[in-house]
Formats: structure tokens, sequence, C-alpha cells
């Protein structure tokens, strides 16, 4: 059955064999072809093929058709203009999608570009600054920089120096809190600007416990409060005050990292 | 569009194998080509390959139902002698031209796409719509019938 099914479409090819070599394209034509090549039937057919198709060639074409030979682009499409291109709904709604994504990829670079060890917790401070009121801190009326003898004594806080910049400020108030990762935080508030300042334990490395230092002042800001950070001896230090960058830069003595 | 895909002195002999008359052939060429022509100018050109030879062939075919259909005959067959092709080189090509139009659809297209000479089997399969069987009996037959045909021609000459 297959058989007979296979040489009824080797002799239906073969009646479509192509009267050009340059349309013997198809390989199963092509195989047909080779099977029959020779037998008297198949040349008288070609034969007969040829002379059709020379005759066809023959066919001649009037004038008033022949013009539409010289003027071929009348059918071409039309050139795609940049213009086109670009106001394509597609390619407008992709270059969109791309710039968002790059706007995205660039703010996210942006912030981690000036992130440094600790920042995440300063961040959150950031927040708990803009939240705190004068009455939830113990008041205290003294130099900043001599809190450190308090924090030590009382809570037990080593190294929670107010760096020098800042120890002179009077204070308002203070107290010592856990953070949501059990961290102690001291937290100050100041007259000066109603300038408050943190210190909290600076970020280690996971696997071999070190410290991770970073040199001079780095800042953070966010929802309008702007903080100031640095490090010393495994406990950061931030002076945080509602405004902008520059309005720290003044009580910094080293330049800015 | 390539070159081939828009041979227009094939477009216009196919218009011709197809209506065998020159005057319709002109028509239902110059039509396709307008047609053409204002469907590019909106860049709304189709993409598939030899669609101008598949407007054409819709075009002939329309323009034919309004001609005088020729009468349903059983056509004579004879196998295809070996002097053949002497015998095709005394015709004219408007005689050939006026034998495939005479033909009732598909046979028509099939014979007028093949012997273009334009186009690979697949290709004819593709613009005729046809299935290969139905190509192979077209062609096959056609070329029986067309071999009947030029015999008593060349008889009747003979005898003349």
């Amino acid at each position: 059955m297959r058989t007979f099914r296979l040489l009824r479409r080797r002799r239906a090819l073969l009646n479509c064999a192509p009267i050009s070599q340059g349309h013997l394209t198809d390989r199963s034509m092509r195989t047909a072809i080779s099977r029959e090549d020779g037998s008297d039937e198949f040349v008288n057919q070609q034969n007969f093929d040829r002379a059709v198709a020379e005759l066809v060639r023959l066919v001649p074409i009037p004038t008033e058709s022949a013009e539409w030979f010289s003027d071929k682009d009348v059918i071409r499409a039309p050139k795609r203009t940049w213009r086109k291109i670009v106001l394509n709904p597609a390619v407008l709604a992709i270059s969109i999608a791309v710039v968002v994504i790059a706007g995205v990829f660039a703010f996210h670079l942006v912030g981690q570009l000036n992130d440094f060890p600790g920042s995440s917790t300063a961040r959150k401070l950031l927040t708990v600054a803009g939240s705190t009121r004068s009455v939830m801190l113990d008041p205290v009326n003294a130099e900043a920089g001599t809190l450190s003898d308090l924090f030590f004594m009382k809570h037990g806080l080593e190294h929670y120096d107010v760096p020098d910049e800042f120890a002179d400020f009077q204070t308002i108030g203070c107290r010592v809190f856990d953070d949501d990762e059990s961290q102690r935080i001291a937290q100050i508030w100041v007259a000066e600007k109603q300038m408050q300042f943190f210190l909290f334990p600076a970020e280690r490395d996971s696997k071999t416990g070190a410290v991770l230092a970073f040199p001079g002042w780095r800042y953070i800001h966010q929802e309008g409060w702007a903080g100031a950070v640095t490090e010393h001896n495994g406990v950061c230090f931030m002076a945080v005050l509602k405004g902008r960058e520059k309005d720290l830069e003044p009580y910094l003595s080293a330049p800015r990292e | 569009m390539s070159d081939r895909k828009q041979n227009l002195p094939q477009l216009y002999r196919f218009c011709f194998l197809m209506m065998g008359d020159l005057r319709k052939a002109q028509e239902v060429f110059n039509t396709t080509l307008r047609e053409a022509g204002l469907r590019a100018a909106k860049g709304e050109l189709p993409r598939e390959p030899f669609w101008l030879f598949r407007e054409a062939r819709w075009r002939c075919l329309e323009a034919s139902k309004t001609d005088l259909q020729p009468e349903q005959l059983e056509m004579e067959e004879h196998e295809i002698a070996s002097e053949a092709a002497s015998q095709i080189k005394q015709l004219e090509p408007a005689q050939l031209a006026i034998w495939i139009s005479a033909a009732p659809d598909p046979q028509r297209t099939a014979l007028a796409l093949f012997y273009l000479d334009e186009f690979d089997y697949l290709e004819i399969l593709d613009i005729a719509e046809l299935k290969l069987s139905t190509l192979s009996r077209c062609l096959s037959r056609g070329r029986r019938q067309l071999q009947a045909w030029l015999d008593t021609k060349h008889s009747g000459a003979d005898k003349a």
C-alpha cells in the first residue's frame, strides 16, 4: 500500500517536473527525476514542455504594458524613514519601557554607590529621628562629649563617644534603646538647630566578625532629613538634622568623602 | 521585493495566457498594477511572495465570469508524440494562449503558471492554492489534450 502511494507521488512529481534546471530545488523532485531520467515518456514530456515554454516566451508585450516595467518602484513599499520607525507604537512603547528600566537601574546604582557599612541602620535611624519628640528622652543638660561616660557607666556601652566636632554642643536629652535587630542605640538631642545624634554599633563582617570600617564622613538623606555618619572604634556616630547635606557640612572639620 | 517576485513581463504573459485576448490581458495587467501602486502608496503591500500573480489570477477569473463560456466537451486526449516539439513550433503564441484560456480552472491556472517557466511546482501549488495531485492531473491531462489538438490541427493542415 505504501509502495503504491510512493509510486503515485513519484508519478505526480514527474508530471510537474520543472522545465528549467533552475527550478530543480526540491529534493523529492530531484529524486523522482533521477529515477525516471532517460525514459522515452519522460524525454517526450520534457521536450514538449520546453517547446511550449519557448512559445510562451515569444508572447509579445504591448508598448502600453511595457511602460510599467520602467517604473518598478511604483509597486515597491515606501521606504521607512527614521521618523516613521520612531513613531511606530511598538517601537515607542519599547523605547519608553527601556528608558524607565534604565532610570530605575541608574537610581539603584546611584543609591548603591552612596552606600557604606551601616547605611541601612543609619537610614532607619533617620526615620526614628523624624518621629522622636523631646518628651521621649530623659532630660540632660550637659555637653554632648560628656555623655560617653554616662553611656558606659549606666548602660555598659563602650566607645559610644561623640566626635570632637559635636562634643561641645549643649544637650537637651538622651536615651538608649534597642532597635529591631536588638542593637543598642544611643540617641542625644542637642539645642543647636534641634539636631540629634545617634550612636550605634558599626556593621561587622558576617564571617570574620571584623568591623567594616570606613574613613571620614558619609552623608545620607531621607524624607527631608540629612545625616552625617562616621565610624570610630567599632561604633558609628550620626549627626542628624532636618534639612540638607549642606546644612551639616559647616560642622564637619574633615573634608567630605 | 525581489525582481523575481514581481517579474512584470512574466506577469503580463500570465494574464495573456489566462485571458487569451490581448485587450483583456492588458486590462487585467494594468488594473492589477494600478491597484498595487495604490496599496504601495498606503504602505499596505502584502508580505507574501508572488502576491501580484495571485491578484492577477483572481482578476482573470473574475473577468472571465462575464465572458462567453466554452461548451463543456469531453476533450480528446493523445499520448505525447516525439514530434510534438516541432508541431508546437508551428504555433503562434496567441493560438496557445487561446487554447489555454479555454481550459476550465484550475487547469487553466496550472498550465499558465507552469509554462511561464517562472516557478517551481511548490510555488505553483502556493499561488494556485492546489494540491500536488490536482496540479499533476491538470498538467498531465493538459499535455495530452494539447497533443490531441495539435494532432487534429496538423492532420487538418496536411489534408488541406
